[in-house]
């Protein structure tokens, strides 16, 4: 595990950097204070990095993990597929996410996602076990059984009014979404709200009784991850979701708040399938910002970027 | 001490059985009992007229009879000891009865083995029937494991608010996949039947039926330890009440040396210690002969006959050309295939995805029990080759994974009237997402993008099937058309000479923008519906 080798040693030296910046600028509260005011965070770097500058620049995520938390990351690792396939999310992405919050102070991290493939195969394949398992207190976990799931309701579903939703996810205390960015050949591209649907049981419904775009922000209105983080390190630019297909390297990691934003500019990064869009082309991205649930025009964002 | 020998073999074979999954590594031998056992090799080498390299294991077990006499009843074969050890919680021995038709029954299992290798001889693989090693495979594969599974899953369920309470996170989330089969109903009784045996007379099944220790007990008496008994006997006939194989007649100094598998339950219960098992040379007596009535014997070669003529002689044979069935990938030609196939069940329970299940009568009576894939039921997982690796007799051939993705098992072909897409203008993909090949493609047609099949990319995975989201049978289902079964050479290179290309690339979802790849026909006086100018997902 060379390759995990040589990214600690990254990791450590970036980690002594920032706090070298933090003490010698002005302390840690101020500096973490201005930078809330970014809507969104764009870094660029490798992959695990990218993540940690991403997380400085949002305030670092004791804003978002107190201590003794139980916390869920919704990577994609849907697919028995290496990292290089560009259909799951980069694990040191994920280890980086985790080992945070750890070192903020979370009781527990749980790693989840209901995969398509085989569970074992999705977790050994995606690389996100093995650059996890040293990490105490986290855990990688797919669930593909029903008994793990319990059905909500959604007061406001339009289309969608029951939901079952992995158990796990109601009772933690912090939900993180990290999706990598893919096409995906139903929802034009597959982001953050379209990577929340691997956190329900029947997903089959969504292609074929109800209108997905539609199903997937009545989703949007119960499901809300405090924090979205899109890996963009690579994006499966056609060939989506499952691939093979198009693998472009942006190297950007994308994080924000708010889930429509954070995915409105992740449309923008990369063209899709030959062709550039912007968010409100995205049909599920604008229905979820006609109902409320967040902005879509980049242009009106406050953007950091590094 | 012939007890714990027992165990141990039977712990074996439930251990190399249990290891026969994925990931199994290509050195072990997880089929080493099916590959030791002589009635299967000989069945195989018969049925297939071909030297199978994996039966050649069985000569291990021939010599070692030739040498040391009937051993494998008693102290190796795994059916054997599931009796011996089922036998005294399921049954209070009674006086032993002496049954009066005795000696008739024995002489059954040589008419069953002669029945067997003339069956063998026309090309039918039928031993799997009665032979012990391949029905407790079968046994254990279609119901043991699956209850086994399902027990540790409710001890799980149980104790999951424990390992909650204790923040065992990976035990309070685990869950073992629960594999099911088809004709597990019928598996059990008639292992049950076989058990229950047991009530009329101990090692019913052994004594009278089994035709592999009919075909031991053939080359038995030239083995070295035969019974012997001194002058100190008394004759108090303690052991031959208490022999299981009534292999000692009124005589007790006599042995019947074809029966006698050398547990040595004689020694222990002879008060007079007069009895013991010597090396000797001698081949002994008028109790080695066996006493097949000609009659009898004619029977059983026009039995074998019969049934093989029955078996081959009917539509099925000429159609196995045209078969329906997807056999697993790595399957011989079929033809081949069911000749050389015996039926323990090792590659459904080596199977990951639980796609392997039996055949019952979708290709007659010489393809009972043979593996086929449900891909309904699961797909095919392309990171395991694990069936080819457990064949005993290499029936699915033991490849590489890259030759096993190359061994294409089958075409998909869309049901339009069925698929969402076609028929109702849904946003559906899913079989488009999941296949591993981009085999699946949308172009623009009326309006719509809908999917098509690129058979050239597709090798029946069965993905798309499995998951296609309608009721019934799939929208998407993958039919034999284009396998590829070789019975030797490569996979890759046969793929290549056929032009066909399983591998991830980006497929022509990359032009799809540019050209349609379809040409609808335009002009006339149809309406010109506009072709979406883009992917699924965007706006205008």
């Amino acid at each position: 595990m060379t390759k995990y080798n040589h990214n600690m040693t990254r990791r450590k030296f970036l980690k002594m950097a920032a706090t070298g910046t933090a003490l010698g600028v002005a302390g840690r509260p101020s500096f973490s204070f201005a930078k809330e005011e970014y809507d969104l965070v764009v870094t660029s770097g490798d992959p695990a990095a990218a993540t940690k500058k991403a997380l400085e620049a949002l305030g670092g995520i004791s804003r978002f993990v107190k201590k003794g938390q139980r916390v869920a990351l919704k990577p994609n690792m849907s697919f028995a597929r290496t990292p290089d396939f560009g259909a799951t999310t980069h694990p040191l992405v994920v280890a980086a996410v985790a080992q945070e919050c750890i070192q903020a102070g979370a009781n527990r991290v749980l790693i989840l996602d209901h995969t398509l493939h085989r569970a074992e195969l999705c977790l050994e394949r995606s690389g996100i076990r093995e650059a996890c398992k040293n990490i105490s207190g986290a855990h990688v976990q797919a669930f593909q059984e029903r008994k793990f799931f319990k059905e909500i309701n959604i007061p406001q579903g339009k289309v969608l009014n029951r939901v079952e939703v992995i158990q796990e996810v109601l009772e933690c205390d912090l939900l993180i979404n990290i999706p990598v960015a893919k096409s995906h050949s139903a929802t034009g591209v597959s982001l953050g709200l379209k990577g929340l649907m691997g956190l329900i049981w029947d997903r089959e419904s969504f292609h074929s009784r109800i209108n997905i775009n539609q199903a997937l922000s009545d989703l949007a209105t119960v499901i809300k991850p405090q924090l979205t983080i899109i890996d963009a390190t690579r994006a499966l630019t056609s060939g989506g979701p499952g691939g093979p297909g198009e693998v472009k390297k942006p190297n950007l990691i994308i994080a924000g708040t708010d889930p429509v934003a954070v995915d409105s500019y992740g449309v923008t990064i990369v063209p899709w399938y030959g062709q550039n869009f912007k968010g409100r082309q995205v049909e599920h991205l604008l229905i979820a910002h006609q109902r409320g649930l967040g902005k879509i025009d980049t242009d009106q964002l406050k953007i950091y970027r590094g | 001490m012939r007890i714990i020998v027992q165990a141990i073999s039977l712990f074996l074979f439930s251990l190399f059985l249990f290891f026969a999954t994925y990931k199994l590594p290509d050195w072990f031998p997880a089929d080493i009992y099916l590959r030791l056992d002589p009635l299967l090799s000989l069945n195989a080498i018969f049925a297939a007229r071909e030297i199978i390299g994996r039966s050649l294991w069985a000569l291990v077990t021939v010599v070692a009879t030739l040498f040391i006499g009937r051993f494998f009843c008693a102290y190796v074969c795994p059916m054997g000891v599931s009796i011996d050890f089922l036998d005294p919680l399921l049954f209070k021995r009674k006086k032993q009865k002496s049954l009066t038709i005795e000696s008739s029954l024995r002489k059954t299992k040589y008419f069953l083995l002669i029945v067997f290798i003339m069956a063998a001889i026309t090309g039918l693989s039928l031993a799997f029937l009665m032979d012990p090693i391949a029905l407790l495979t079968r046994f254990y594969t279609f119901f043991l494991y699956p209850l086994a599974i399902t027990l540790i899953n409710l001890f799980l369920d149980l104790m999951r608010p424990l390992f909650k309470g204790l923040g065992w996170v990976s035990l309070s989330h685990l869950h073992i996949f629960q594999p099911v089969f088809y004709m597990s109903a019928i598996t059990l009784l008639i292992f049950g039947g076989i058990i229950a045996l047991n009530r009329i007379a101990p090692r019913f099944w052994c004594r009278y039926l089994c035709p592999l220790g009919a075909m031991l007990s053939l080359i038995s008496p030239l083995g070295i330890f035969k019974r012997k008994v001194s002058e100190e006997c008394n004759e108090c006939m303690k052991c031959q009440k208490n022999c299981p194989m009534g292999a000692i007649p009124e005589d007790p100094t006599k042995t019947r040396l074809r029966e006698c598998f050398q547990c040595r339950t004689c020694v222990k219960v002879c008060p007079q210690n007069a009895i013991t098992f010597p090396a000797s040379l001698s081949i002994g007596g008028e109790y080695s002969k066996i006493d097949l009535s000609r009659r009898g014997f004619i029977y059983s070669v026009a039995g074998g006959l019969g049934v093989g003529f029955l078996a081959t002689q009917t539509p099925f044979t000429p159609l196995q050309g045209k078969h329906d069935l997807i056999r697993p990938p790595g399957a011989i030609p079929e033809t081949e295939f069911l000749r050389t196939c015996i039926r323990c069940g090792e590659c459904m329970k080596s199977c990951l995805t639980n796609t392997l299940q039996p055949c019952l009568w979708e290709s007659g009576f010489s393809g009972l029990w043979t593996p086929k894939m449900d891909l309904r039921l699961a797909p095919c997982d392309q990171n395991c080759n694990v069936c080819g690796k457990v064949c005993p007799t290499q029936a699915i051939r033991s490849v590489s994974l890259e030759e096993k993705n190359h061994a294409k098992v089958g075409t998909a072909i869309l049901l339009k009237e069925k698929c969402l897409v076609w028929a109702q203008n849904k946003i559906c993909l899913i079989c488009d997402e999941i296949c591993p090949y981009n085999a699946i493609v949308f172009r623009p047609v009326e309006g719509f993008r809908r999917p098509f099949v690129i058979a050239s990319k597709c090798n029946g995975c069965g993905f798309c099937e499995q998951r296609c989201p309608v009721l019934g049978e799939s929208a998407i289902v993958v039919v034999p058309d284009g396998e590829i079964r070789l019975k030797e050479g490569s996979y890759v290179t046969e793929a290549k000479k056929l032009q066909l290309e399983f591998k991830a690339d980006p497929g022509d979802d990359k032009f799809i923008l540019e050209e349609s790849g379809f040409k609808v026909e335009s002009g006339k006086k149809e309406e010109k519906k506009p072709q979406p100018q883009k992917p699924k997902g965007f706006l205008q």
